[in-house]
């Protein structure tokens, strides 16, 4: 298992859901503290770590933002003894039943997501997918030691372990978007022992999975020239159109729509071509849905751009993701950050958008 | 308390139209702060204290408009046609009378249809305010209106339009009139437009740029058949975990319920899957801050009948002013 192999498999271990990242964001300081000069916890929560710039005086700034929050769940009630939940985020109901989850309540405690009985439930048409009035999790405590220990409002992780599967995937919880946080991770790495010409900011941001709390406050914060943001895609997977989807293995996407900006998707294509670096041109004609959108707006604006690495059976507790195309994520920004200079501001907009 | 939120309760305020709400705001908080304004969306702003060692700036805020009809075309029999202004739900409105601002008032009916079960959209409402024709109509496009509903006293529970959230605007008016002492620089804002997007709190963050949230609105209850939802009317204020816009700073839930505790209020835990406050502007206002939301517990929200308990708004006001007048830690479990 190589460096970041095994830094995923201890990202993925560390429960952060949305608004509760603490425990995932400490173990990346620990990761970027000696890559970077200067690392700060923002208010909301969000990690800040500044790659200096060996140019004196003023230069521009480039921000790398992946979020570190996932989804999961929350309890919401607990009668007889069970406790009831809703989503933190975007959790498809009728993929619980039958899953190992960790409630952080007084500690640690493990329960399983059960749905009632069809064959019991009257008035309820067999075979139906359960919704999440239905789905509830044991935890085999007592109603009293329930009682004393958890309580309405305690995040609930998902519980599968992080698995290599075949030597080329990762499988586990949370790659959406531990995957990227990795990747920022192999771009620090590469760029280790490079003088910088522009200032860069590598940001882990919180709360992407419900509103993209993170993306807004930290754009607002650092005030970067340039945002790029990176984030898990559709994998191909049986039955998917291949136009909404990519080759999973086989390189990292590169946006193209209204949230990015025409001139970083050109230049980052040619960088990609210099270093003959696999991608897929990925169309966001809606918006790209990742931290992205929020950055393009903060303050004046700022020109964005998206990084996608592709991953199946996404918002599930075992998503999937080739190991390969993380590194290509951190290779292109590498590549990208090391060929800027302090005339590149000028030159990749002089034009306006066009 | 009861007359201050009856007062309030009775005088319209759509989205966007609050100037009658926020004059009457004014003229009562008046005596007990140093100066207010009104910013340029319409939020009414007013400061109390100032920033000692170890102290905060806070911005507090509850909204003072209300769910509200807008005319959007009048038939030829002068039957007016409307849209919503914020959340109406079309099964509350058939029979249902309404105010327009300029003193109008109607009753609400809809088209025929066969399928009585079914509710029907807002576009096949009207508003029937006695015109016998288009000409004859005194309502014109753009109009607004408001539920038409006095308040009603049930003892220990009260009963009205617009206690979303004019109870909350109560619960700071004597909040203000209650914070002798505090550490902190308090900024109580009188939101405009929260029903259609918290569109005042949003720049009234930026402009105050606080170090801290709170939000005072109403949240729905679980107490009624067929809601799975641990906030019942009558347990205490509700402190909000999280809403569809929102996840509250853990930070700030925990000092809510640790000075809860200390005060011996009795409190509920909110989990809701339905709607947000203006605390959900405030998280994300530049750099962000801590934000978080006391909610009073509110059967029917967003009906022309809402309901709370007075004992519920007491609490709120007990732990409020607690947490105003203290030193505020904010820890992490």
């Amino acid at each position: 298992m190589n460096q970041i192999e095994s830094f995923l498999h201890e990202l993925l271990s560390a429960p952060g859901v949305a608004g509760f990242e603490g425990p995932v964001c400490e173990i990346i300081r620990k990761r970027w503290e000696p890559l970077t000069d200067e690392i700060h916890i923002s208010r909301v929560g969000s990690l800040h770590a500044l790659r200096r710039s060996s140019i004196p005086g003023k230069r521009p700034s480039l921000m790398i933002a992946a979020h570190m929050d996932a989804i999961g769940l929350m309890v919401k009630d607990i009668r007889d003894g069970l406790i009831w939940i809703t989503s933190m985020g975007g959790v498809d109901p009728r993929i619980l039943p039958g899953q190992l989850v960790t409630i952080h309540g007084a500690r640690e405690y493990t329960g399983v997501v059960q749905m009632l009985p069809d064959r019991l439930v009257k008035h309820q048409p067999a075979g139906g997918a359960p919704g999440y009035s239905q789905l509830f999790v044991d935890t085999g405590l007592s109603a009293n030691e329930i009682q004393a220990n958890i309580h309405i409002g305690d995040v609930i992780s998902f519980a599968s372990a992080p698995t290599t599967l075949g030597d080329k995937y990762l499988s586990g919880h949370s790659l959406d978007n531990r995957a990227s946080v990795a990747a920022l991770t192999v771009c620090l790495e590469e760029i280790k022992d490079y003088r910088l010409q522009w200032d860069l900011w590598a940001v882990a941001t919180v709360q992407e999975e419900v509103r993209t709390v993170g993306a807004h406050t930290s754009t607002f914060e650092l005030k970067p020239d340039v945002g790029i943001a990176v984030d898990v895609t559709f994998a191909q997977e049986p039955g998917l159109s291949t136009y909404e989807t990519f080759p999973l293995g086989k390189g990292v996407t590169i946006g193209s729509g209204g949230n990015i900006h025409p001139a970083l998707h050109r230049e980052l294509k040619d960088r990609a071509e210099e270093i003959d670096l696999p991608y897929s041109i990925e169309t966001m004609p809606k918006g790209s849905g990742t931290d992205a959108m929020a950055m393009q707006i903060s303050s004046a604006g700022v020109p964005t751009l998206v990084i996608g690495i592709p991953l199946r059976y996404m918002h599930t507790p075992y998503e999937m993701v080739a190991l390969k195309d993380i590194h290509r994520a951190g290779r292109l920004l590498a590549r990208f950050i090391t060929t800027l200079t302090s005339g590149s501001l000028e030159s990749l907009f002089k034009g306006g958008a066009a | 308390m009861k007359e201050l939120i009856k007062q309030l309760t009775q005088i319209p305020g759509p989205s966007g139209y609050e100037s009658a709400i926020r004059e009457t705001i004014r003229e009562i908080i008046k005596p007990y702060v140093r100066e207010t304004r009104v910013d340029a969306m319409g939020n009414l702003i007013a400061q109390v204290g100032t920033k000692a060692p170890g102290g905060m700036r806070v911005m507090v805020a509850a909204h003072m408009d209300e769910i509200g009809l807008i005319v959007s075309h009048i038939e030829k029999k002068g039957l007016v046609r409307f849209s919503n202004l914020g959340g109406v739900l079309p099964r509350y409105l058939a029979g249902g009378r309404v105010v327009f601002l300029n003193g109008t008032r109607g009753v609400i009916n809809s088209d025929r249809h066969d399928e009585v079960s079914k509710i029907q959209p807002i576009s096949q409402f009207f508003i029937d305010i006695g015109a016998i024709s288009e000409k004859d109509c005194p309502v014109k496009i753009g109009d607004l209106a408001v539920f038409d509903r006095e308040f009603l006293d049930l003892g220990k529970r009260v009963s009205s339009k617009a206690l979303d959230d004019r109870c909350g605007c109560a619960l700071m008016i004597e909040t203000i009139q209650r914070v002798k002492q505090s550490p902190h620089e308090l900024l109580f804002v009188f939101c405009t437009q929260e029903e259609v997007g918290s569109r005042g709190a949003t720049t009234a963050a930026y402009q105050l740029d606080a170090d801290l949230g709170i939000a005072l609105d109403v949240t729905p209850v679980g107490d009624i058949l067929g809601v799975k939802m641990q906030v019942n009317l009558g347990e205490g204020p509700a402190i909000k975990v999280r809403d569809v816009g929102h996840i509250a700073d853990p930070a700030v839930v925990n000092w809510m319920v640790r000075t809860a505790r200390e005060l011996k209020v009795p409190h509920q835990l909110e989990v809701l899957d339905v709607g947000s406050t203006d605390a959900r502007a405030m998280q994300i206002s530049r750099g962000g801050m801590p934000s978080g939301a006391l909610s009073i517990p509110c059967r029917y929200v967003h009906s022309p009948s809402e309901m709370i308990d007075m004992d519920d708004y007491a609490h709120a006001l007990t732990l409020l002013t607690g947490l105003l007048s203290r030193e505020i830690k904010l820890e992490k479990k």
